[in-house]
């Protein structure tokens, strides 16, 4: 017993140097304000008030979106942003997704409409697409 | 107990001289791509310095823009190679950060974080790329300011309307800094324009938006 704790502590000894020597390295919030995200169930609620924006790639937005949703990625930004602001109304909060809770796309698309665009009422989906596929079912 | 202690330290010996290694040259790239690259290049080189041979069992990006590849599956004792990162510029702006991933069966580093830094020129800034008007609001112009970096210098701006509802001027307000007043003809009606904004002398276009909305909102 007194042996396997020996060498249990032991084996903890380099996570924790690791620990201390890589702590600026490692984030541990999250980048956005909980203001700025959503659940699904939270957006689903707020049905016609809400524009859903899909940050992903144009070849996952063509394979399957969420229904009404508007592409807006990184990669054709100058050419998809006259679309939705075409589709976008003042009074219409944004649910920016991505594929999945790791990516960063949606906080990416969702800061410079933010920032670039000026829009209010602009929110991340949190889980993104993968989120709201699980609650599809 | 000697035994116990004996086997143990026994143990960990041949474990360090047969051991598997992975030796990065670096783990953090940036790079500096160009006015108009599609794309940016990282290259992430290792050599095996181990006695062992070592084998990738994974290489994921942190985001669908970026594609890294390895030139081989195994890697064997003393062997060179190298992870190509391959990042998708598009219409992204300023520095953009992107992590590859790499798994090993390297026991002792079974897992490495190759970070790629990509920090790409902004020729305008444009602020903001949108403006709007209620419907019903007062028919007074709204302002874009853009301000031109210090790397690309601009003496005129060309700015020019896809609708003839929206009229623009353009004023020099010095430092490399131009704003740009946007008036609708109307906005008693549903109507949008898209601003093309051209540097004098250069073949590359930025855009800006204007809209009357239906909603009587005020920016």
């Amino acid at each position: 017993m007194r042996q396997a704790l020996i060498l249990a502590a032991l084996a903890l000894l380099p996570g924790i140097g690791e620990a201390i020597y890589f702590r600026d390295n490692v984030s541990w919030q999250s980048p956005i304000p909980a203001s700025e995200m959503v659940t699904v169930v939270q957006a689903r609620a707020w049905d016609g008030n809400a524009i859903w924006v899909d940050a992903r790639p144009d070849a996952e937005f063509e394979r399957d979106h969420v229904p009404g949703a508007v592409p807006l990625n990184e990669d054709s930004w100058n050419e998809l942003l006259p679309q939705f602001l075409a589709a976008w109304s003042p009074e219409k909060r944004v649910v920016v997704y991505c594929s999945s809770q790791s990516c960063n796309a949606s906080r990416e698309v969702a800061r410079r409409l933010r920032d670039e665009a000026r829009l209010k009422n602009v929110f991340v989906l949190q889980g993104g697409w993968e989120e709201w596929l699980k609650s599809r079912k | 107990m000697r035994t116990h202690i004996f086997a143990f330290t026994l143990s960990i010996f041949l474990c360090a001289i047969a051991r598997a290694e992975l030796k990065w040259e670096q783990t953090a790239v940036e790079l500096h791509p160009a006015p108009g690259d599609k794309e940016a290049v990282g290259h992430f080189k290792y050599q095996n310095t181990g006695s062992q041979p070592v084998r990738f069992k994974s290489v994921h990006t942190s985001c669908g823009c970026t594609a890294a590849q390895s030139q081989k599956e195994e890697v064997p004792p003393g062997e060179k190679g190298e992870i190509t990162a391959t990042f998708k510029i598009g219409d992204r702006t300023g520095t953009q950060v992107k992590s590859v991933t790499v798994q090993t069966d390297d026991p002792v580093n079974a897992t490495t974080v190759l970070t790629l830094k990509a920090v790409i020129p902004q020729e305008l800034e444009i602020n903001p790329t949108f403006v709007f008007w209620g419907q019903g609001e007062a028919l007074k112009p709204k302002s874009i300011v853009v301000r031109a970096s210090k790397d690309f210098p601009v003496k005129q701006l060309r700015v020019t309307s896809s609708s003839p509802d929206f009229q623009t001027k353009v004023e020099q307000t010095g430092n490399g800094q131009f704003k740009i007043d946007i008036q609708p003809r109307d906005t008693s009606w549903n109507m949008a324009a898209t601003l093309t904004i051209q540097p004098e002398g250069s073949t590359k276009t930025f855009s800006a938006m204007a809209r009357v909305t239906n909603a009587a909102a005020i920016q």
